[in-house]
């Protein structure tokens, strides 16, 4: 009985087979023309159009608008303008008060609990001088921004312009083997790099996919942004004549930006054609109707499911970060800890870059998020250069009031011209931070792409950091 | 002493330690260049024997490039492998020798269907890696990929594939050079080999399922309109392009892309050309760009590519590539050839 | 044989208010349904504001974005209506059902082998043609269906007018106008869900019948023999149209016994 039915469920599968061959492969499409047919039957029957009323005359009024040859690009580069410095204005007043209460007000309070307890010195070290430190910093200056740029940018998406930028920029990322579409994950990635890997799921070709989430990096993330400001103020601000200064300095840091959007290009046109070319690639864009944003639904929505979801993602790699940067800073080897022992021994490998060794362990121990990048070598250089006079202690990140107080403690540290140019261009051109890293290899689940993503942009730092060096010794 | 003997021991692991020693990577790499040896060998008398032609020694030795006396070797191994026996100083396959040249071909044609669908390699690199990967792939490997790709019946290249139990259907179709001229056909299958020839024909833009009609049929050369566009091709390549007729409901005279209208005009598609595949297939026709469908021009983008099209009341972005392998109806033809009917009619 | 068949297909239908989902292969799926009564899947082409619907039907805030894919993690409420609990579970936004991105297969497998009570289809009223591409397909593997038709008032601001009593009666199941975004139609869309899964609506769907000549005969053909072997599937031409597209889960399942224990 049993044996009866295999042979009839056999019969019916050779029998399909044959058919097969008699019919020709092209039954998918004749099935989705016949599905069509009907669909088109119904429609017509049951859907009146009123032709004299032409539909969607707003819609089509926006996108001739939008998608103009003349106004198209410049009505994009406004509304992204307007929503970086919404951004970056709207972010400087909560991040402010946030450092002040989770860092200059509960450490403090924190500590001297912990000092009536008499908790052991390494102990309260590690969990609050390290673990919450980090975990302190990264929020304060992570939360705010995010908590604004994602909300505009998921309301830009809800109202449907989105799809339209990723229209008119699909010609320019076409001719670099990308998708459109990676104009918005590379806008996404000026939020958060790890934000911009997962947007890369709007882009539904497994070879643009990749592309867009291996050259995310190459957008300056707001963890970045900092950084940037501060270096591009200290070093090259004050090269310039006074009253350029600021102006110079601006310049330089949107030079960085602008060079990162070319670096991306240009990796995804060489990506493309070299080790993701045997990757299946194909194009689809469907342009949705305009529709009213709802305004208080994005804000929650966005906010629980991207800034909070991106920021638990970086807490949970701030806090064993911030432990090890206090452990290094604390463990002694001899007379040295093993921060310094590092320092020294890199310290020529970093000179040849036009760096230096505290750079080099400020960005492998920082490596969970950019934001505490700046504090952490703060820390690092007031140990190499043994300055009692600012900062908190070994193995404890601080900031300071104002850039020239920094640009004091910098320039003891043996800090150039060069040094901070370099510095710029190796906060573009390195490894994604952890939580980025992390979430690449959640979205390809490959650790060969993963691999690739980390690698592909320090070595180009490395490469472009030396020529850097190499060229300035040569002119200056 | 010590470091002799220590050096000794060391080169001894290198060489010899099992499986991953130098030795046994050498055995495999002499295994596997005379497993290539016979399957091509086995593969050359299948084809031989579906072109019903003799397989000789010199034919041998030219497919496989060998010398006569290593190809008597092979043969005297094939021999009492069972594959092969020899008759009249021609080659034949046993049965056993013929599922296996099968075997060998569904893995060929299945991986290039594969590389055709799934991946983004070139159309003319498909051969060359399906003739390496027919030798790596284990059949269980072959099977699963058949699954997953829906159990594909036909190559790329418009060949069927052989079932897993070894039924191919047989050969359709005539070559191009048999067909008479003004005579419309429909190409079922280009051979993709020898490359170079393989490589002009697509570079001329040919495909199965691609319809064709001939212009002049001469012994120097075959000239027919495909696509709209004159080809023109020696015998000795046109000999390579196997054809069916079509009956005459069916043929599509004139040949015009989306691409050619303007904005604001609309056009009735007529299909989609084989050169598109795979998932960017399914993608245009799930957004219902399936035959007899009314499309409309919009608007374009701020960099002029790609355009806004209108599909079922829906707005999708195509490229101009993409509009460029979707056709459509050419009205102006049309309405010339109502006039054509009408002056007929007047005479 | 054949008589066995007949009287299990009579009790089945003998208790109408059962619920019809096959548990075993909603376990396999990962879903649990320990606590409910009824399973309800949400499906509809991407912006179709399928998460709205979801939204209003289980008042949990789940957000997704403009584009395909962007649901990667299966989204799953539940509420309760007229004493009976319902799970829902929100599938992946798409354009087809037949393709093979790993979207619709996911959809597809849920819709076929999960068996949900009920399957609504959320339709963009404003572009309802393409949409119906999705829903004849639904149709060809489920009869449970209730379709929302989503963006009502946004179709007729651009003065576009659906005859939802023609659509439901082409389509063999409630049409049900909404617009979710301001909540209209959603309590017509629980009443249809409850009376579809209970039993008290019973669908007739469309089914596919006009193919190319050449395809009608070898679907013909073929799902004859089918029907003889498998006497009490509901839609033996579709099973056949899968077969000639050499779909291998549907072969698979055919050859396990997974196919009849699908029949009700």
């Amino acid at each position: 009985m049993k044996t009866e039915k295999e042979n009839t469920v056999k019969e019916i599968l050779s029998t399909a087979h044959s058919l097969r061959w008699e019919i020709g492969e092209n039954v998918h499409d004749s099935l989705i023309e016949s599905i069509y047919n009907d669909a088109s039957r119904i429609a017509n029957t049951v859907v009146r159009k009123d032709e004299k009323k032409s539909q969607f005359n707003l819609d089509r009024t926006i996108d001739k608008i939008v998608t103009s040859r003349w106004l198209g690009f410049p009505l994009m580069f406004f509304l992204l303008a307007i929503v970086f410095w919404l951004t970056v204005e709207g972010a400087n007043v909560p991040s402010g008060l946030l450092a002040s209460l989770l860092i200059d007000t509960l450490h403090p309070i924190l500590k001297n609990f912990a000092e009536t307890l008499h908790t052991p010195w390494w102990l309260s070290g590690v969990l609050l001088d390290g673990a919450y430190l980090a975990m302190a910093w990264v929020v304060s200056v992570m939360l705010p921004p995010m908590a604004i740029f994602f909300p505009l940018f998921t309301l830009l998406e809800d109202f449907g312009y989105l799809p339209r930028v990723a229209f008119n920029m699909d010609n320019l990322f076409r001719k670099a083997g990308a998708h459109g579409k990676q104009a918005l994950t590379m806008s996404m990635g000026f939020g958060c790099n790890a934000a911009g890997v997962i947007a890369a799921r709007i882009i539904d070709s497994p070879r643009e996919r990749l592309i867009a989430i291996i050259t995310n990096n190459f957008s300056l993330c707001n963890g970045r942004w900092p950084t940037q400001i501060l270096v591009a103020t200290i070093f090259i601000g004050s090269a310039a004549p006074a009253y350029l200064a600021g102006v110079i300095s601006a310049a330089a840091v949107v030079g960085i930006a602008v060079l990162g959007i070319a670096l991306s290009l240009i990796v995804s046109w060489w990506l493309s054609k070299t080790i993701l070319k045997g990757e299946a690639s194909a194009f689809s864009l469907e342009l949705p109707p305009y529709r009213p944003p709802r305004i208080l639904q994005t804000l929650y929505t966005s906010l629980i499911d991207r800034t909070i979801f991106v920021l638990w993602r970086a807490i949970i790699f701030a806090v064993p970060a911030g432990i090890i940067i206090w452990l290094v800073g604390n463990i002694y080897i001899g007379n040295l800890s093993l921060a310094e022992h590092f320092v020294q021994w890199s310290n020529p490998f970093g000179i040849f870059l036009g760096l230096n060794g505290v750079i080099l362990l400020a960005y492998i121990i920082a490596i969970p998020a950019n934001e505490i990048v700046i504090p952490t070598i703060l820390m690092l250089t007031v140990m190499v250069i043994g300055a009692t006079d600012v900062g908190a202690g070994a193995g404890v990140m601080f900031e300071l009031d104002s850039p020239s107080e920094v640009a004091k403690v910098l320039h003891a540290g043996g800090w150039t011209l060069l040094t901070g140019i370099n510095l710029m261009l190796f906060s573009l051109l390195h490894n994604p931070c952890s939580t980025t890293i992390f979430t690449i290899y959640k979205e390809t689940r490959s650790w060969k792409w993963t691999a690739v993503a980390t690698f592909l942009p320090i070595v180009m730092g490395f490469a472009v950091c030396f020529v850097t060096a190499q060229l300035w010794k040569l002119f200056i | 002493m010590i470091e002799i003997i220590f050096i000794t021991v060391i080169t001894l692991v290198i060489f010899f330690f099992p499986k991953i020693g130098l030795f046994f990577r050498w055995k495999v790499l002499q295994e596997k260049t005379e497993r290539i040896l016979i399957e091509d060998a086995l593969k050359h008398l299948y084809d031989c024997e579906d072109k019903k032609v003799d397989c000789t020694l010199k034919s041998l030795a030219g497919a496989l490039s060998l010398s006569d006396e290593k190809i008597l070797h092979l043969i005297a191994q094939l021999e009492t492998m069972q594959l092969v026996f020899t008759k009249e100083n021609t080659f034949h396959l046993t049965s056993e020798g013929r599922s296996y040249a099968l075997r060998i071909i569904r893995i060929h044609r299945l991986w290039e269907r594969y590389l055709a669908d799934s991946t983004g390699v070139q159309e003319i690199e498909w051969h060359t890696q399906a003739e390496k990967r027919e030798h790596q792939l284990s059949i269980e490997e072959a099977e699963r990929l058949a699954k997953e790709m829906g159990n594909p019946i036909v190559d790329p290249h418009g060949d069927p594939i052989p079932t897993v139990s070894g039924e191919i259907p047989k050969k359709k179709g005539m070559v191009l050079t048999e067909v008479k001229e003004k005579e419309t056909v429909q190409i079922i299958h280009i051979e993709d080999e020898p490359k170079t020839v393989y490589a002009q024909l697509i570079a001329q833009g040919l495909h199965p399922e691609m319809q064709i009609t001939i212009i002049e049929n001469s012994p120097e050369r075959i000239r027919f309109e495909a696509n709209g566009e004159e080809c023109i091709l020696a015998p000795i390549f046109a000999n390579n392009i196997s054809v069916i007729p079509i009956p005459e409901e069916k043929i599509q005279r004139t040949f015009k892309t989306l691409a050619a209208i303007s904005l604001g005009e609309k056009a009735k598609i007529l299909g989609i050309a084989k050169s598109c595949r795979g998932s960017q297939r399914r993608r245009l026709m799930d957004f219902g760009i399936t035959p007899g469908t009314i499309i409309e021009a919009e608007f374009q983008s701020a960099g002029g590519d790609p355009i806004a099209y209108n599909v079922r009341g829906a707005l999708v972005a195509l490229r101009k590539k993409q509009a460029e392998q979707i056709y459509i109806e050419d009205e102006l033809k049309t309405e010339e050839r109502m006039s054509d009917i009408v002056s007929k009619k007047r005479h | 044989m054949s008589d066995i068949t007949i009287t299990m297909n009579t009790t089945t239908t003998q208790c109408e208010t059962c619920p019809s989902h096959n548990k075993a292969n909603l376990i396999k799926l990962g879903i649990d349904m320990s606590e409910f009564d009824f399973v309800v899947a949400l499906a509809g082409n991407p912006n179709t504001g399928k998460s709205t619907v979801f939204n209003n039907l289980t008042g949990l805030r789940q957000h997704t974005g403009n584009w395909p894919g962007k649901t990667v993690t299966r989204a799953e409420g539940g509420f309760s209506y007229n004493e009976k609990k319902y799970k829902i579970v929100d599938l992946p936004g798409t354009y087809s059902l037949l393709s093979t991105s790993t979207d619709e297969e996911v959809a597809r497998n849920f819709i076929l082998f999960g068996q949900p009570d009920v399957t609504v289809v959320v339709v963009d009223s404003t572009r309802l043609e393409r949409n119906l591409n999705l829903v004849l397909q639904i149709l060809e593997i489920t009869e449970r269906v209730v379709i929302c038709l989503n963006l009502i008032d946004e179709a007729r601001r651009n003065h576009i007018i659906i005859d939802e009593r023609t659509l439901s009666r082409e389509l063999g199941v409630p049409v049900i106008p909404a617009s979710a975004r301001v909540g209209t139609g959603v309590p017509e869309l629980l009443h249809f869900i409850d009376a579809v899964a209970t039993g008290k609506y019973v669908c007739r769907p469309h089914r596919l019948s006009k193919y190319t000549k050449q395809l009608t005969r070898a679907i013909e053909k073929l799902s004859k023999k089918i029907a003889i072997q498998f006497p009490t599937l509901p839609n033996t031409r579709w099973v056949a149209m899968r077969l000639l597209e050499g779909d291998q889960r549907i072969m698979d399942a055919m050859q396990n016994g997974e196919l009849e224990n699908l029949l009700r």
